[in-house]
């Protein structure tokens, strides 16, 4: 087993809204990244999956709030710190973000260039401003974006190249975790597949040492990450490789994920496409039980009293439901 | 200067013409459209106590070959567009025979004077305080949002006479009328520098006050939709200084706020019409009035004829920083 790159345990924060109510986006979560690998977090749209790449960066600001739980990078635990320790020190250094919205991501009327000058000197006020141009110059260069770039500002460049600028000066310092949340989905394919092969170039090239990569769509998951954990009303439901995720999902949600995606190939034409009835449900107070109660085809009577706990399964997989592996694979062969 | 930005500079100019053009026609028309025979005015004036009506019609004729006014309008525009391509605005009705001109020489100077330090105060005060109202919140943005709404929405006439009620009236710190003592002639002494500020003070805080509303309210709400933007964000996470980030969101709000500066730099003569007027200020405005209530055409129309081409060049002026300030105009002009 690798270095751990990232550990998060139990990981907790909440929202309060301007009422005063606390919403628990994202309840107990724990994960870990080794180094070298790439963890996939799925789920649909409201779940909670950009909240935890918030809170994975370990610096907060309303409405965001932290709760309990830790985080640990490369061994050095941040949750705890100082907010303006954690903003010198860790972000972007040690732990860098993208955001989903890379349009509006960038000042429009900063130079790149500048923009980049800024996120080094907030870390090491002594850089030059030649060592930075040779820096960025030469990390635009490796990850296959034009040197004219740098000199730009953001309305000069389309959507995707923007996109591509904002992965380069997020990992401008070599931070050892990069969380992705949704950096492709927002583009078009030919765009998409670019992004996709630069997040992989950063890993490979090293310029990061762990990734988490957060989008709804599962099969780009499947391509790009090693392991994937779905999540559903804040909470992890489901986690296993990739491989046995997307093929072998056994928590009904991850299920229905699955079932409910487009494939364009061969043979799939007429496969019907099913979805998951209802909606999340609304955080401000959580089922007691089994938050996927309400939308379970296999719903028991017990689900919705007690609240359920992770089986473990061993290898690192891991399903949030009362019935058993077997109990799951029959229901699902069954229909 | 690129090529497409130099087209745009064309076009803008040529369009600057054109509407210069128009507005020009219009300063000529207009005043001379008002109902009554402004030589008849005169006529009466000079021949007081004159009962010989041959004489009368004598002098009437006299005058209407000298203004003019006899000959067909479009002879008199033409004539008018000659002598004023000279520097010739000729001379004024009411005041025969001082020569528009030298009404204009002996009061742009106090408008100029009352107007562009009001203006310019304004702008900085209300501006600083709108920035933060909406950086500091709480307290200090409940306090200053309904003050800056209420003072803005005052009319311009009702803020001079409340101010003259008070201040002039009851606490009789201000003079209530005039642009220095009446007992004075214009010159470099002390008594009529101290003189002169003494007067100056109420007509320029009827301004500045309206004005610091304004600019306040317009100001917060740029600044909150920044500080709200998803570039800050973005920033923050790369661990970019608090500092930093609150320059570029001042600099982006300040962009629209820039238009507004220089569009009442351009109106200024109108917008000093009324404090002018209410504390029989020596400038523009108040001239303006006097030549519209003696049917003063010449005089009408060289003061509107100002306002035109100070508006009109304002707005171009305007265009032209506006695309050298904003990346995002410079893309959009250049296509």
């Amino acid at each position: 087993m690798g270095k751990i790159m990232l550990e998060v345990n139990e990981l907790t924060t909440k929202y309060i809204t301007r009422f005063g109510e606390n919403v628990y986006a994202v309840d107990h979560v724990s994960l870990k990244v080794e180094e070298g690998k790439s963890l996939g977090i799925a789920g649909e749209s409201g779940c909670g999956k950009s909240t935890l790449a918030l809170s994975l960066m370990g610096y907060y600001f309303a409405p965001l709030h932290y709760t309990s739980g830790e985080i640990i990078i490369d061994g050095q635990k941040i949750t705890g710190m100082d907010p303006d320790d954690i903003r010198r020190k860790i972000l972007g250094k040690e732990i860098a973000y993208i955001p989903q919205a890379a349009m509006n991501a960038l000042n429009p009327t900063l130079k790149i260039i500048h923009f980049i000058e800024d996120v080094i000197h907030a870390h090491d006020p002594k850089a030059t401003k030649k060592e930075i141009y040779e820096l960025a110059r030469e990390r635009f260069a490796i990850l296959g974006l034009p040197e004219e770039v740098l000199q730009k500002y953001p309305v000069e460049l389309s959507g995707g190249m923007k996109q591509r600028t904002v992965i380069a000066t997020s990992v401008i310092l070599s931070p050892k975790v990069l969380i992705a949340d949704e950096p492709s989905s927002a583009l078009d394919v030919t765009s998409q597949k670019m992004v996709i092969k630069m997040l992989k170039d950063l890993m490979e090239k090293g310029f990061v040492k762990a990734m988490i990569f957060i989008t709804h769509e599962l099969p780009l998951l499947y391509n790009v990450t090693d392991d994937i954990m779905v999540m559903y009303a804040g909470q992890i439901v489901e986690k296993g490789t990739a491989r046995e995720v997307v093929f072998d999902p056994l928590h009904p949600y991850s299920k229905g994920l699955m079932g409910a995606i487009i494939v364009p190939e061969s043979g799939v034409r007429n496969v019907k496409l099913t979805a998951i009835p209802g909606t999340p449900p609304n955080l401000k107070n959580p089922p007691s039980g089994c938050r996927f109660a309400d939308r379970c085809k296999y719903v028991q009577p017990e689900c919705k009293v007690r609240s359920i706990d992770f089986r473990d399964v061993g290898n690192g997989r891991a399903y949030r439901c009362i019935f058993s592996e077997e109990q799951l694979r029959k229901a699902y062969q069954n229909g | 200067m690129s090529k497409g930005y130099f087209r745009y500079f064309l076009n803008k100019l040529v369009w600057l013409f054109i509407t210069a053009v128009f507005a020009f026609v219009l300063n000529f028309i207009l005043p001379r459209l008002m109902p009554g025979d402004p030589v008849a005015a005169i006529t009466a004036r000079i021949a007081q106590g004159m009962s010989n009506s041959t004489g009368m019609k004598e002098v009437y004729e006299q005058y209407a070959t000298l203004f003019g006014t006899n000959r067909p309008l479009l002879e008199q525009f033409f004539l008018y567009v000659r002598n004023v391509l000279q520097g010739n605005f000729g001379s004024s009705f009411s005041q025969y025979p001082r020569p528009v001109a030298d009404i204009l020489k002996s009061s742009i100077l106090w408008t100029i004077g009352l107007q562009f330090p009001a203006i310019i105060v304004g702008w900085l005060i209300g501006n600083t305080l709108g920035a933060l109202a909406a950086y500091l919140k709480k307290g200090f943005d409940k306090v200053l949002m309904p003050i800056s709404i209420f003072i803005s929405n005052f009319p311009a006439f009702g803020m001079a006479i409340i101010l003259m009620v008070i201040f002039a009236v009851d606490l009789k710190w201000f003079p209530t009328s005039g642009g220095y003592g009446f007992d004075m002639i214009p010159n470099f002494s002390w008594d009529f520098i101290v003189s002169v500020i003494h007067h100056y003070q109420l007509p320029f805080w009827s301004i500045v006050l309206i004005a610091i509303g304004g600019q306040a309210i317009g100001m917060r709400s740029m600044s909150i939709y920044e500080l709200n933007a998803d570039y800050v964000k973005y920033s923050r996470f790369l661990g970019i200084k608090d500092s930093t980030i609150v320059r570029y969101v001042f600099r982006n709000a300040m962009l629209p706020q820039i238009t507004g500066l220089a569009l009442s730099i351009g109106t200024m003569v109108g917008g000093a019409l009324v404090a002018e007027i209410v504390f029989s200020y020596p400038g523009l405005g108040y001239t303006l009035l006097n030549g519209v209530m003696g049917q003063d055409y010449p005089l009408i129309s060289a003061v509107t004829l100002i306002i035109t081409i100070m508006v009109l060049l304002a707005n171009f002026l305007i265009e032209i920083a506006y695309g050298l300030i904003d990346p995002r105009i410079k893309a959009a002009q250049s296509e």
